[in-house]
Order: structure tokens, then sequence, then C-alpha cells
């Protein structure tokens, strides 16, 4: 399956308006932009081969989900992904950090599955755990979970740059791709939709009550900044 | 019953339905209802909704958080059972540039327990397009054949929508429909926006009951407005032979379903005589037969089709001497635009479920200037649509991390709409389905092989669309997530929009016609086609609604037939 099919695909799944969006990334940026802020290393050039693993098959216990393949990170990646997930989704007033919630074995139960979309994310995950810590090395003498905050913070900053360099195409990537599975991971466990006020889930017997009068004020006012008709 | 129960050599029925789904499930209840014995034969496995899907589990409880694998194309807990765009041992094969997929699941109820649910009425214009046109070929029958139909199947599954008052978007009578849900605020800001720029928006024609509809047998409950309606449901809102029309049949003691049962081919009694089918047993692999005083094909348009061209002593198949068999395959056009709209972030949130899929949708409206020439393609279209609060797509997210990135999160959620376009393919010589004689499925019986191919109809109609889309985006000032592609790399695969039609048509004359307006086969008379198979064109609208009340028509007729003896 091509990307552009796979795309293809969850555009039509968005239209059968799920509530939770099926996860996409986006096109990377390509080009010049920012200089990359230190000496960038070398992207590892190959990974050991996924463990054998079984798909759920075509038709599972689906009162009973089982993930059927084991999961494959070492205790030190996990604990790398766990100390991302917090930075990239931290504690604060609202909800916990994504790696306090545990996302990180959302994440490593992604990168394991023996489909092809998680097969390549695994190659680009992987790969960036790996080079991250290189990179924690050249710059700082330890790994990514040894360095100091501000240094692991410093780097975050160089691959979350809107224009990216071409040396940093494959870091920033990884970043995104990790971002996003975490975003997926985190925003659809409760904790998560607490987060983003997120209200549904609720059998709601009789007609469907539609717009509160505070979203229906708030409409009155989109459609009053649009210029379009407000009766 | 299952296999272990069923004795095919000492059963006698009426009438055997091939296929469980929207057809079979419509034939079994009509023909059950007038007093006939009915056999189904049903490819997939026996499924029961009630105790098998599970409505109210969180994505977070399935793997990958629900997301689609190859596995399950439409995600974890989609309802398809045992199939999706492969089915294990069942290849079909294309010929050399040709792009096509086929859908199948291979379970109790068909494609009616995962479907979309949008049910438009076809209108005049649908049902006589070569007469509008030129291109094409005209159905036998028109929309006044087929609106009582119309009107009974909207009351039978339970269907809820609003007024139309549009050109060749036909009302139903009052007391047709029940009432639909309210809108969301996406769809009330799209529908300030579209009626702006004078494009109509209205509440869509859904397969969901929003009133209870009691029975003695299968009552049903009104949607409580939560969960996704393409895990199937267990309350019976969403239309679904299997919470429906299946035991309702099986009630009047005149049904016997078996399941695991793949047909082979319609087995022959004479020239112009079917006796019955034969059929593999999917779990031991048992050839079996069985017969009866008449058939029905209602496996699926392709399924269906397949079959006829598997069976009789020509090489061109059963049923075929006007060699229309196979030809005349469409798929709706599709095309997906999503937007990420500034003014809907950080709204005030609510409870924004309502009865799962769209609240509203955009029909088409441009009869008067495609009669006018003022359009390059002939035919039309229309958008569904999407929107509502959730996870929000990775493209509205800036590139950022820690705090900002929960922020944006927040402030992204609810504000992305998306226009989803269907519309109508025109049949073209190079589209069909054939019998590769050179690939078997594990049953031995040999595949399909499809052709496929859009005409410049079809890519003009989705580049009108992606400029409608795009335009009705800008006017809401809202960033396009949806890149602007050329039209052969807008528009999907064929098949890939799942409302394969058209491969085995009716029509008033035998020499360019598989079927009569009833689904009779031309060539065998008490053979009867009752699924998509026999559409003369694919309209743009979403088929099942069409397939029901063109199943109920000829399913009253072939009960009058076999009654009076006309059949014997």
């Amino acid at each position: 399956m091509t990307p552009s099919r796979r795309q293809t695909l969850q555009w039509v799944m968005a239209a059968a308006a799920l509530p939770l969006a099926r996860w996409t990334s986006p096109a990377l940026a390509a080009g010049p932009g920012t200089p990359a802020p230190f000496e960038v290393v070398a992207w590892p050039p190959t990974l050991p081969p996924p463990p054998p693993a079984q798909g759920y098959g075509r038709d599972p216990n689906l009162m009973e989900p089982k993930v059927t393949w084991p999961l494959t990170l070492s205790t030190a990646q996990r604990a790398t992904v766990d100390m991302l997930g917090d930075m990239i989704l931290p504690a604060d007033g609202k909800s916990p950090g994504a790696g306090a919630l545990g996302v990180g074995g959302f994440v490593d139960e992604w990168i394991s599955a023996p489909y092809p979309v998680q097969r390549r994310d695994r190659e680009l995950l992987l790969g960036g755990l790996i080079w991250l810590d290189a990179q924690s090395r050249a710059l700082h003498q330890a790994e990514f979970t040894a360095i100091t905050a501000s240094h692991r913070a410093a780097l975050l900053d160089a691959l979350t740059v809107e224009t990216p360099d071409a040396r940093l195409a494959k870091p920033v990537a990884f970043m995104d791709g990790l971002r996003y599975l975490f975003v997926l991971g985190y925003y659809s466990l409760e904790e998560g939709k607490a987060d983003m006020g997120y209200i549904g889930d609720q059998p709601t017997p009789g007609e469907y009550p539609g717009p509160t009068p505070e979203a229906l004020a708030h409409y009155a006012g989109v459609l009053r900044e649009l210029g379009l008709p407000t009766d | 019953m299952t296999l272990d129960t069923f004795d095919p050599a000492t059963t006698t029925v009426d009438v055997i339905i091939v296929g469980s789904g929207a057809a079979g499930g419509m034939a079994a209840f009509s023909l059950t209802q007038a007093g006939l014995r009915c056999l189904i034969l049903e490819a997939g496995r026996d499924y029961d909704p009630q105790s098998e899907v599970n409505m109210m589990a969180p994505e977070s409880a399935a793997p990958l958080r629900g997301a689609a694998t190859p596995d399950k194309p439409f995600g974890y807990f989609d309802a398809t059972v045992g199939g999706g765009w492969e089915v294990d041992g069942e290849p079909y094969t294309m010929r050399e540039g040709s792009d096509f997929r086929w859908y199948r699941p291979r379970m109790l109820g068909g494609r009616t327990n995962h479907w979309g649910r949008h049910a438009p009425r076809w209108g005049p214009y649908d049902f006589k397009p070569f007469s509008r046109d030129g291109l094409g070929v005209d159905w036998p029958i028109g929309y006044d054949d087929v609106a009582p139909f119309y009107d009974r199947v909207e009351r039978m599954i339970g269907v809820n929508g609003g007024r139309l008052e549009l050109e060749n978007h036909p009302d139903s009578p009052a007391n047709c429909l029940m009432p639909p849900p309210k809108p969301r605020v996406p769809e009330m800001l799209l529908k300030a926006t579209c009626e702006s720029m004078g494009i109509p928006v209205r509440a869509a024609h859904t397969a969901v009951l929003t009133r209870d509809m009691p029975h003695d047998v299968a009552p049903r409950s009104a949607c409580f407005n939560a969960t996704p309606c393409t895990r199937g449901c267990t309350i019976g809102a969403f239309f679904q032979t299997t919470t429906s029309f299946l035991p309702i049949a099986k009630a009047t003691g005149r049904l016997t379903v078996v399941t695991d049962a793949m047909v082979s081919k319609v087995v022959m009694a004479g020239k112009d005589r079917a006796a019955g089918v034969e059929y593999v047993d999917r779990k031991t692999g048992a050839r079996h037969k069985v017969e009866a005083r008449a058939v029905v094909l209602a496996a699926g348009t392709l399924e269906t089709t397949r079959l006829l061209l598997n069976s009789g002593e020509s090489p061109a198949g059963l049923a075929n001497a006007s060699g229309e068999l196979g030809r005349n395959l469409t798929d709706s056009t599709g095309a997906s635009f999503r937007a990420f709209v500034p003014a809907l972030a950080d709204r005030p949130r609510y409870n924004e479920d309502g009865i799962g899929g769209q609240h509203v949708y955009i029909p088409f409206w441009l009869y008067g200037e495609q009669k006018r020439g003022e359009l390059d393609f002939a035919r039309g279209y229309h958008f569904e649509i999407g929107g509502r609060f959730g996870i929000p797509p990775a493209a509205t997210l800036p590139r950022v991390w820690g705090a900002g990135l929960k922020k944006a999160v927040r402030a992204a959620s609810g504000a992305t709409i998306g226009m989803t376009l269907r519309g109508e393919m025109i049949p073209n010589k190079d589209t069909f389905c054939e019998i590769d004689q050179g690939v078997k499925d594990r049953f031995g019986i040999p595949v399909l092989r499809f052709s496929f191919r859009w005409s410049q109809h079809e890519l003009n109609q989705v580049a009108h669309g992606q400029r409608i889309a795009h335009a009705v985006f800008k006017r809401m000032n809202a960033t396009i997530l949806s890149p602007e592609l050329p039209p052969e790399k807008l528009i999907t695969a064929g098949g890939e929009i799942i409302h394969e039609l058209g491969t085995a048509r009716m029509g008033a004359d035998p020499r360019s016609s598989v079927v009569d307006s009833y689904g009779q086969a031309w060539d065998v008379k008490n053979l009867f086609l009752m699924d998509g198979a026999i559409f003369a064109s694919g309209a743009h609208k979403n088929p099942t609604l069409t397939i029901l009340a063109l199943a109920l028509r000829a399913s009253e007729r072939l009960a009058a037939r076999l009654k009076s003896g006309a059949l014997a």
C-alpha cells in the first residue's frame, strides 16, 4: 500500500467521523532550513531485524482485545521513551505527563507490531533513539537520559524547528513520529480526553441535545467574525 | 442452523437465497412473510451482534489504539469479520494497468453490519441518465416505479432525515422518516458558509433510529447518541439484517440459515431452468447440492456475477446471452478534503457524539448548470461532512514540544472540518470483471480478474469538487490541510468506496441486459438477481436504500409468481 493510498483510506475513515481522528504524519519540510546548532552525528545505518511476531488476524475476539505481539524496546530504550514522553507532553495543572501515564508502553506496542506502517515507524524510532544517544555522547559525553535537563531541552529544540536543514531531516522525522505517537497514545486515554475537555462516550437516550448555549454563543461570534449571515 | 444439523439432501425449500446482506436479508424477510420456505446460504461465519459487538470499550482498549491495519482496515473494533480488502485464500487478480480493490466481509448480515448508513433516495434523473445526457443506458423503470418501495423500506428499516426540496432529490411522504438529529457546530458553520455561496446543505438521510421501533421478535431502540456505528449496534439502532430482517424471518419458522456455505455454482435442470446450487462447506471443504423452485442471488454485486460466470455450459457463463455479464462495472468516485478552521479553535466543549456519522450533507446542486452545458462533466456528486471534537490530526499541530504542544492539541480539537466527495461513475468499456481461468480460490473456484479505468468525466468531476471544497474552506478563513492534487492523484482507486454496481444490469431488452426490472434472468426463468449487480447505472447516491427497495419489489413479484404457478 502506498503512503498516498493509506492517507486516502485514513481520510475516508475521518469522513466516517469516528471520534478519534486517525493518525497521519505531515509531509516533511524539505530544502534548506534552520542551520543545525551542532555537528550532526550520522544516522545509524542498519537496525537488527524485528523478532518474529503475529498480527491479531482478520477475526479477533473484539470483546477481549489482545495485543498478540511481544514488546521489543529494551529497558534502557523504554526509559528514554518515557523521559521523552514527559518532555513532549509534560505534567501540568490539568493532567499528568505522558511518560508517567505509561504512554511509552503504547509506543513500544506500536513499533513492535508486525504491520507495514508500524514496521516503518520502528525503523524511524529505533534509529532515532540510537541517534539521540550518539548525539548526546558527541556533545556531552553521556547518553540522553544522563545529560542535564537543559542539554536535553536544547536537543529537542533542535529537532522541532519548522524548517530543519538537510542533515537533521531524519532526526526531525524521528521526533515528528514520536510526538504524534505520544499525542495519539495520550489523548485517547481518559486522562488525555479530560485534558482536552472531551465530553462524549456517554449514552444519552432521547433526542441528541446538540450544542449548549455557550457553544451557540461562541458560534454566533464565529459567524460575525467571518461576516456570514447570522439568521 | 449449523452445517452439522443441516442435511442438504433432505431439505426442501421454495427458494434458495445466496447471501444475507441487504438484498438477501430483504428477500428472506419478504418471501417468508409471503409464506414461502427459504434457505439462506451465507459464505461467511455465523455472527451475533449482541454478543460480539464491543460497543462501549474505548479505543485505548484496542491494540494500536484501534488504528487501521491490514488485518482490520477500518480499525480494530470495526464489525467486519473474516475479511476486508483481502480474504484469506480468496484472491482476485487485475489486468495490467488496473487498480481495483474488492471489499468482502465474511459474516452473517454481510456489509449491513458495518455500512455507512447514508441512505438517500435516488431521483428521476438517476433512473433515466441516457435520456438526460446520452451516456450509458436508461433503467427500464423510473422513479415512480420505485417510490412506493422507498416509502415502505424507509419505514421498515428506520431512516431519519429532513426535507430536501431540491431538483432530483425526492422528498419522502409524511410518516416515512424519523426526525433528524440537531446539527453540530462545525456542521452549522459549514451550512452557513455553503449557503452564503449558493450551495445547499441538508439533514442527511441516515438509517439510524431516532425513535424506538417496537416489534414482537426484533424490537429496536432509538440511538443513544454514543459509540461509533461501524462497530455494529447491540441495541438495533442502526439497520443491519442481523438485528432486524433475519430474526423476523426466522421467527416465521420458514427460514433456514446455513453459514460457512460458499456457493460455487448454479446447478441447472435444463437449458433455461435452475435446479439449485452447489456449495462448499468452508470448514470441511465438502461439496453439497441443494435444490429449490427458485434461486435468488444476493451475494454482493461481484460475487453474484462471479457465480454466474462460473456456472452454465457456455464459457461465457450462465444467463449471459446478451454478453453484458461482468460489463458496466462502476464504483462511486471518492476524494477527501480537510481544513483547519481557526475560528473553531478553543471553542466551548459539549457532547458532539450524536448519531455517529454526519448529521448534515451537501446534495448535488448543479443540475441546472449541467443541463445548460456549463460543467465539464456529466452526472453528479455529493459531499459527506465530518468535524467534531477528538484528537486533532497531526497536520494541525505545530512542530513544538512541551507545554506548547498540549496547548496546541486543546486548541485544535474540534477545529477541523472534512468534506468527502462521492460521485457518479459512468460505465465505460474498459471497466469490467471476468474469470481468471489461471487462478482458483481455496475452494477450487476460479477467481475474478478486474479491469478498471476512470473516464475524463470522473476526473473532471473530482477536480470540480476540489475547487468547491477549497473555496468553501477559504470562505471560512480555514487552512487547507489536504494537498491540492491533479484529479488522477486525487481520486480513489476503483472499488475503494465499496459501491461496486452494475455487472449484470437490468434492461427492457434481453439483447442488451442480463435481467428484467424484477431481477429475473432473461435466460433462466427461475433465477433472480437482487443485489447491486442489476443496477443499470450508479448515480452519485449511496446504493443500499435502492438495493433494498428493488429487492422488496422483486421479492414480492417472485412470491406472486411462485404462488400462481407461473414459474412451475
